[in-house]
């Protein structure tokens, strides 16, 4: 994507009304580091173009030079508002390459916890895309809720964001009553606060009137383009990694794949809340149902060797369709680690979805689709 | 008390810059406690606390804050244009004092008496839109331009519903009429004066946000628009343009645009308050203070609409001026009219 | 819905925002109810799991730590924050750490130490209130324990002779019994002596050094870790 030396901001089309506007990387609304090149006529967006890489971090050659132990830590780190999705969807890929059993407890706690950070990644888009359409208190809202969720993961993985609670074969800690009590707590604390949102935010014609009908991602273009999750669900596609190919004791769980036909940004508005809602449900069900048990076997190996071979492993994080694809050689170093990494699929849609929109729009869109640019950039 | 200041005042050489430094004074303070009231307004709505540190209830904060910003440095950007750059902060500040000298404060309370005291308001209103594109045009940013260029188109189409509600209560002001307390005949009211119609609202006991809800209404989101608050704060919409036309000011200039923003807060909603609730009509308090609160209670409405909404779009904005503003106001002043004809 | 309808449900909808939007304002402007934490004025109540520099336990048993130098943690650690030495020490039979760094600008926190170490001596510290003027963050994690170790290695020294002392006492017992049973049973004879094998090979198990009993359970590290702010009011405000 990226040249070896960025493209600069050149003069657009020439025919003197088209001005290029360099948006980012530094700038308060690019969603950390992205830039977007736009070709401007007035305010309207003739072309635009994104540029990634300003957050590179080498995470996939990192994970050549590193026990597959030892690239725990940087799980967390690729999309850090999953992370705890990424941690344990990597605990579960070399898990299921070497056949590892995950007791049923631990396999309870990974759902509820990869659930509460589903809801704390959905929580903390909202409150962002309402500060992108210059709504600055529901943000302070829906971070007061994240904060709880973060308190309530804090105490079991003793880390608010960058966890690394999966170990493989289980998970580090046993999660207490009280950590199930917190969570009964804020599932109907999160109940109330979503009929709050609704009349606060999606009722509002402001943001209905900046909403509706802007920055459409047709079936066909979202699927060409490889966008996944929530905004892939909004323009009418069902597909859930979590239903398609279920891992992790997905399929145990009761839950609905929301979906929308718009295509529009009030579209992948609903269906982040909807899968809010979904994700109580499948919390809830967990807490009921979670067993008795060891969270870590009572054996394991000290190295884990990947067996010669690819292999390939995905989950579905807040963003869409993580994939690992693994290939090993014997040893328990990855020969090649590759990451498919759903914002970047979603972000190259871009171009196409913001051409002929007004500049206000083309944050909202990008806002929209919930890029995590570290996570694009690895 | 006040007839005998402005009598002094009056014989006085030195009556310009006293007055001037007085307005300037109070002003400054009036600004202070507005931007502290802003921030505990939206700490309190965001269920936060605010600035609780400098001073009591962090009071001082504003005042350490302009003192940072007075001591910052005072960048111009290569490749401005020096003049315009320079020039727009004051344009931006000058204007605003002269506006507050309008305002009556109670009935003698008014520093300077213009029998067209309205549409000086409104005038001087229009230079801020000036100052704000020359500011915009002289930074040589392009957010700065789209800020400028924004700013202009809709400070232009909201002064039509602005003014045009204003008129309807000149309408009704000039249809009212009321008695000078002094003379006990009754005068032809002045509705362009502002003092008159505080009076029309203070003899007939009722005040004109019941005689035309809709005027008010309309005359509150325009003075929004016209004021650059959010939700119409698209000319510096801080997630799209990073400041807006200020963007590459800093220090001292900087704050002189803030300064401008909060005092036509406080002007406009002086004249809310001048021409929908009242003026200085009230019980047991003193004119002036009651002039006061009423303008305060006027902003914090402002500040409870800026921590709710998200921000319009651009052209929505247009459309919302065009097609639900402009018409309704029209509609209404023609009412207006015709019910001030009949009767 | 008409021109007028639509105008009028807008304003409703924008009334319904600014109704929330005052009722979250009295919440805390009359309620006097924050959701915030006044941080320096107020603590932070630390989850039990949470985590900081790692530090090495120290067992109240013996009054010290337990790091047998064997490097485990520094192979695993993916951050290469640990630099540890240590060996034999003169008197005892345990190896004893010497020198041990971590550098906790680098340590990501993940734990893999805690995991790897085969005598469970490591574990998070809770401090959380980190400053300083440079990037150099290297913390000396036996200093605390330097002090004492030539104690401890003394007193190490006397338990183990006397285990010594103890299970050469109980070897001859054994060895007289096996005798006593030799004379008996030629097949209990072997049993036994297999016994005897046992206990030659793992002295430990029979006359364990206190230092391995204090050994608290892993999953219950944490709990039993002091949080040193738990007793400070945390802002009371129940988030609603
Ligand atoms: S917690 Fe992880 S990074 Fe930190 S010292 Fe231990 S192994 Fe290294
Ligand atoms: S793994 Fe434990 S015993 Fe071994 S060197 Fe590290 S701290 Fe010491």
């Amino acid at each position: 994507m990226t040249n070896a030396v960025p493209p600069e901001a050149t003069p657009g089309g020439g025919d003197g009304e088209v001005y290029s506007l360099n948006m980012g990387p530094q700038h308060p609304s690019m969603h950390g580091v992205l830039r977007l090149l736009l070709d401007l006529k007035g305010e309207e967006v003739v072309k635009a173009k994104p540029v990634v890489g300003y957050s590179h971090r080498a995470h996939e050659k990192m994970a050549e030079n590193r026990n597959t132990l030892q690239f725990l830590p940087n799980t967390s780190r690729i999309d850090y508002l999953s992370g705890m999705i990424y941690n344990l969807g990597y605990c579960q890929a070399i898990e299921k390459i070497l056949g590892i059993e995950v007791s049923e407890r631990a396999v309870y706690i990974r759902v509820i916890a990869n659930e509460l950070n589903r809801i704390s990644s959905h929580l903390l888009w909202f409150g962002t895309f309402l500060l992108d359409l210059g709504g600055i208190t529901p943000f302070l809202y829906s971070f007061d809720d994240r904060e709880e969720i973060l308190d309530i993961l804090d105490q079991v993985t003793g880390s608010r964001l960058t966890y690394c609670y999966g170990r493989f074969g289980g998970v580090t800690m046993d999660v207490d009553e009280d950590f199930l009590a917190r969570t009964t707590a804020f599932l109907a604390r999160i109940r109330e606060r979503l009929g709050m949102y609704d009349d606060l935010v999606a009722k509002n014609v402001i943001l209905r009137e900046r909403c509706i009908n802007v920055g459409v991602i047709s079936t066909e273009m979202a699927k060409s383009y490889g966008v996944t999750g929530p905004s892939l669900r909004a323009s009418g596609v069902v597909y859930d990694v979590r239903r398609a190919e279920p891992y992790g004791g997905y399929e145990k769980f009761d839950f609905d794949v929301p979906v929308l036909h718009e295509g529009d940004t009030m579209a992948r508005f609903h269906i982040r809340i909807s899968e809010i809602e979904e994700s109580c449900k499948i919390i809830e069900q967990a807490i009921k149902g979670i067993p008795e048990g060891a969270i870590l076997p009572k054996k394991m190996p000290k190295r884990f060797k990947i067996p010669e071979g690819e292999y390939y492993f995905a989950v579905e994080s807040a963003r869409g369709h993580f994939g690992m694809y693994i290939v090993g050689d014997g040893t328990d170093v990855p020969a090649k680690l590759k990451l498919r990494t759903p914002s970047f699929s979603n972000l190259s849609a871009m171009p196409e979805a913001l051409a002929g929109t007004m500049l206000a729009d083309t944050i909202a869109i990008v806002g929209s689709i919930d890029v995590v640019m570290p996570e694009i950039d690895r | 008390m006040p007839e005998t200041l402005s009598q002094l005042l009056d014989d006085s050489v030195l009556a310009m810059p006293i007055a001037a430094g007085l307005i300037m004074g109070a002003l400054t303070i009036n600004v202070l406690m507005l931007v502290w009231a802003e921030r505990k307004v939206s700490a309190w709505i965001q269920r936060r606390m605010g600035p609780t540190e400098v001073g009591p209830f962090g009071l001082l904060q504003t005042l350490a804050d302009m003192l940072k910003l007075i001591s910052k440095q005072l960048i111009t950007p290569s490749n401005v244009d020096k003049p315009l750059f320079h020039l727009a902060p004051l344009l931006a500040f000058a204007p605003v004092i002269a506006a507050v000298a309008l305002m009556p404060f109670s009935k003698s309370l008014i520093l300077v008496q213009n029998d067209f005291g309205l549409l000086f308001v409104f005038a001087f209103g229009g230079i801020a839109v000036i100052a704000i594109f020359m500011a915009g045009w002289g930074s040589n940013n392009k957010y700065a331009l789209l800020g400028a260029i924004r700013s202009v188109a809709q400070s232009i189409s909201y002064e039509i519903p602005l003014i045009l509600s204003a008129l309807s209560v000149v309408l009704v002001v000039n249809a009212m009429g009321f008695t000078l307390a002094s003379g006990g005949s009754i005068v032809v009211a002045n509705g362009l004066d502002l003092s008159h119609i505080v009076m029309a609202q203070d003899q007939h006991g009722l005040w004109f946000v019941l005689v035309q809800p809709i005027a008010a209404i309309i005359y509150f989101i325009s003075a929004l628009a016209e004021t650059n608050r959010a939700p119409f704060d698209i000319p510096e919409a801080e997630s799209e343009l990073v400041a807006g036309f200020h963007t590459e000011y800093s220090g001292m200039r900087f704050s002189m645009f803030f300064f401008a923003e909060y005092t036509n807060m406080l002007i406009v909603s002086m004249l809310a308050v001048v021409l929908f609730f009242g003026g200085w009509d009230g019980p047991v308090l003193p004119g002036p203070l009651w002039f006061f609160l009423k303008s305060y209670m006027v902003i914090f409405v402002m500040m409870w609409v800026r921590w709710t909404f998200p921000r319009l779009r651009f052209d929505q904005l247009m459309t919302f001026c065009w097609k639900v503003m402009i018409p309704l106001s029209i509609l209404n002043l023609l009412a207006t009219a015709f019910v001030v004809a009949v009767l | 819905m008409g021109y007028f309808g639509k105008v009028l449900s807008g304003f409703g909808s924008l009334l319904t925002g600014m109704r929330i939007t005052f009722s979250q304002f009295a919440k805390t402007f009359f309620g006097r109810k924050n959701v915030t934490l006044q941080y320096p004025k107020e603590q932070p109540k630390l989850a039990p799991a949470f985590r900081s520099a790692i530090k090495l336990i120290r067992f109240e048993e013996t009054g010290t730590h337990d790091c047998v130098a064997c490097k485990a943690c520094e192979r695993i650690c993916p951050s290469y924050c640990i630099k540890l030495s240590g060996g034999k020490v003169e008197g005892i039979k345990k190896k004893r750490v010497a020198e041990f760094e971590m550098d906790f600008s680098l340590c990501s926190l993940c734990g893999l130490c805690i995991d790897a170490c085969p005598t469970d001596t490591l574990e998070y510290s809770k401090v959380y209130e980190e400053a300083g003027y440079n990037r150099d963050w290297r913390v000396d994690l036996v200093a605390e324990f330097r002090e004492y170790e030539a104690e401890f290695v003394e007193k190490q020294r006397v338990i183990e002779e006397k285990a010594a002392t103890a299970k050469k006492a109980k070897a001859e017992a054994a060895k007289k019994a096996k005798e006593a049973k030799k004379a008996k049973e030629a097949e209990k004879a072997k049993e036994a002596e297999a016994e005897a094998a046992d206990t030659a090979e793992k002295p430990d198990t029979a006359e364990k050094p206190p230092a391995l009993e204090a050994k608290p359970a892993k999953a219950d590290a944490p709990a039993k870790a002091e949080v040193p702010t738990a007793e400070v009011p945390t802002a009371e405000a129940p988030k609603s």
